[in-house]
């Protein structure tokens, strides 16, 4: 275990800022600034909104379709906008109140009501699905893939492009040793990048959320929620990992094992059960912890490649992928004890 | 297994369709033993496939009874320093040298003791917080040797350890070595010049094309240097006359005139009967400018053995 410890300590250095892989940031840190910018956004809607005069819902949905728009304004009074404009022969109108939490837009023609569009501010349920599905769409199947693509295909793939591999062998230390080592590092920083990239979206889809929800939020699933989302990225780290560490100790080119995976990955709604058991991202939506939105127009073959084929139980998901981690890295360690330093000169 | 050697047994390693080494079988017993051959002959394929960098296709490999397949055990005993120019990316001198160390298992005070006293031994003390990717290539190498020798290994493997010193270190480093083979150590050392390592090596093995040519005590080869055919160039004046003269010499293997028009160029394979056979010419009245030795340096011998240029 010490000498893990210390190959993992020198390698974390080259696991964070190798300059291979400074992208990875980017990747982390998306979601985050994605969640940042709508909080802005809606923090700006409501300090616009905040002066408007506010309109009581109920005294809008009172108006029945139909109502003349003199009388309606009569009844709930000057709006915050008044459009007009002539279509289809058509006189058309429409008038925008707010109710302290929504816009309503009252759309008449030649004067008479014909519908009513309601358009809340923000919507903490709507985000929180949204979320979901950045997280399960972008975050776990393309930042954490590709993320420890970066970062682990380096660890051992790297060091031979660097020619510096050699100082690790050079080393009394089994080669198996080593590969763990190297791995602890990897998932060390991928873990903090991924699992930190994680907690700061959470961060930032809850900091613009109104007092309200916050607190309603945080009495009940936030803390689970939170957890199981920074769990998954991490876990995410531990499976695509091992896949990784292993693929750069067998193949030159990153492009090769991140396309077969990716498409091992994509496919694996259509496999076998038992094969959709050797897929890391089986695990990682069956433990996520709010389902993303799914349009049920969405075709049958585009929904059982984004929806979990036979979503498991959560610990049952996190001993599956531990499982399939443990098979990939005995796998390496095997072939890492046959590994020959070959830089390509003589 | 003996327990005190290096010992190759019917090696052979192939990269792919080419030729690395070819059954070669081994005993190098403990002193100075430089690897001699030109570039790819196979020395550094020797040197990697002892401390378990490759792998033998065939045969076997014991370096002081130990397996080159069992790092662990191997590396505390072995430090090789490689001919690869490069570090890992960022690092220091120092730092280089500490991180062997610690994958040694030292405790970081006795660690930073070694690394500080293993950069002073290659005379880098002045370096050594400098990165590496500033230094030149003797302090490449330098820190190489530096790393290989902190653990005080019992077998000091070193690929071209030579190669961009200045005279003064150069000195010291064979002085290093000598040190350690009077210890009872392994110093196996490669060189593509012979001559730069007969000097201070108790034994010489010589590889082209994957094999071993010859191997063998320094002195013994030496000996064979004074057994092949050697030539001269005679300055002189009348070099048709010396020519007919030395002719009639028993020792004298070939003679004929330097196409340059400078002399005689004599074959012999007794050099102290062709001095004397010299001599009497010059006694007897012809005047000889000058003997000027046309392949006297180890590297003909070289030359001779493998049948061909280095």
């Amino acid at each position: 275990m010490n000498q893990i410890w210390i190959i993992a300590k020198l390698e974390m250095r080259r696991a964070f800022f190798s300059r291979r892989a400074l992208w990875v940031y980017l990747l982390a840190l998306f979601p985050a600034v994605l969640f940042f910018g709508h909080g802005i956004s809606v923090q700006y809607r409501r300090s616009e909104y905040a002066g408007k005069p506010v309109t009581p819902a109920a005294v809008l949905d009172r108006i029945p379709v139909g109502t003349p728009d003199t009388e309606v304004l009569a009844t709930a009074g000057q709006p915050i906008t008044d459009r007009k404009w002539r279509r289809r022969d058509l006189d058309r109108r429409s008038l925008q109140y707010f109710d302290g939490s929504n816009r309503i837009w009252l759309e008449f023609e030649n004067g008479a009501l014909k519908s009513r569009n309601r358009r809340t501010l923000n919507s903490f349920d709507e985000d929180s699905k949204v979320y979901a599905g950045v997280f399960q769409f972008f975050y776990l199947r393309l930042a954490v893939f590709f993320g420890c693509l970066g970062i682990f295909i380096n660890l051992f793939r790297g060091e031979m492009i660097d020619k510096s591999l050699h100082y690790w062998f050079l080393a009394p230390v089994r080669r198996e040793i080593l590969l763990l080592g190297k791995y602890c590092a990897g998932l060390i920083a991928s873990a903090v990048i991924f699992g930190g990239g994680a907690l700061l979206s959470f961060s930032a889809l809850l900091s613009y959320q109104s007092s309200a929800d916050l607190q309603g939020y945080l009495q009940t699933d936030a803390f689970y929620h939170g957890t199981w989302y920074i769990l998954s990225a991490m876990l995410g780290c531990v499976g695509y990992g091992s896949v990784f560490l292993a693929a750069g100790l067998l193949l030159r080119n990153p492009i090769i094992p991140a396309l077969v995976m990716l498409l091992w990955e994509s496919i694996n709604g259509f496999l076998p059960e038992l094969l959709q058991k050797l897929s890391v991202l089986h695990y990682l939506q069956s433990i996520c912890p709010v389902a993303p939105p799914l349009d049920p127009n969405v075709p049958p073959l585009m929904r059982m490649i984004l929806a979990p084929a036979a979503p498991t139980s959560a610990w049952a998901a996190i001993l599956g992928l531990l499982a399939v981690t443990a098979l990939v890295l005995y796998a390496a360690s095997r072939t890492v004890r046959r590994l020959e330093i070959n830089y390509g000169t003589e | 297994m003996s327990d005190d050697q290096i010992l190759f047994h019917n090696v052979s390693k192939f990269y792919g369709d080419v030729l690395g080494v070819n059954k070669v079988d081994l005993r190098i017993p403990p002193g100075i033993t430089s690897l001699v051959g030109p570039n790819g002959s196979g020395k550094t394929t020797l040197m990697n496939l002892m401390t378990g960098l490759v792998h033998p296709g065939s045969g076997s490999i014991s370096v002081r009874g130990v397996s080159p397949f069992a790092p662990e055990k191997l590396m505390r005993i072995v430090g090789y320093a490689t001919q690869y120019d490069a570090a890992p990316r960022g690092v220091t001198g120092f730092g280089f040298v500490l991180a062997g160390l610690l994958l040694h298992g030292f405790p970081r005070a006795e660690a930073e003791r070694r690394a500080a006293l293993a950069i002073e031994t290659v005379a880098l003390t002045h370096a050594s917080s400098r990165k590496i990717a500033a230094y030149s290539k003797g302090m490449r190498q330098r820190i190489r040797l530096a790393q290989a020798i902190a653990h005080e290994p019992e077998v000091l493997v070193l690929d071209e350890p030579l190669n961009g010193l200045d005279p003064l270190v150069r000195a010291e480093t064979i002085a290093l070595f000598r040190d350690y083979a009077a210890r009872g150590r392994h110093v196996i050392l490669s060189s593509h010049v012979l001559q730069e390592v007969d000097v201070f090596s108790d034994q010489v093995i010589l590889i082209a094309n994957g094999m071993i040519v010859a191997e063998g005590e320094i002195r013994n080869v030496r000996d064979e240097i004074h057994e092949h055919p050697s030539q001269f160039l005679l300055h002189c004046q009348q070099p048709s006359r010396v020519a007919a003269l030395l002719f009639e010499q028993a020792e004298v293997l070939a003679v004929k005139i330097d196409p340059e028009g400078r002399g005689v160029l004599v074959t012999t394979r007794h050099r102290d009967a062709f001095a004397a056979a010299v001599q009497r010419i010059a006694l007897s009245g012809i005047e000889i400018d000058g003997v000027l030795p046309m392949d006297e340096n180890v590297d003909a011998l070289y030359e001779y053995l493998i049948g061909g240029g280095k």
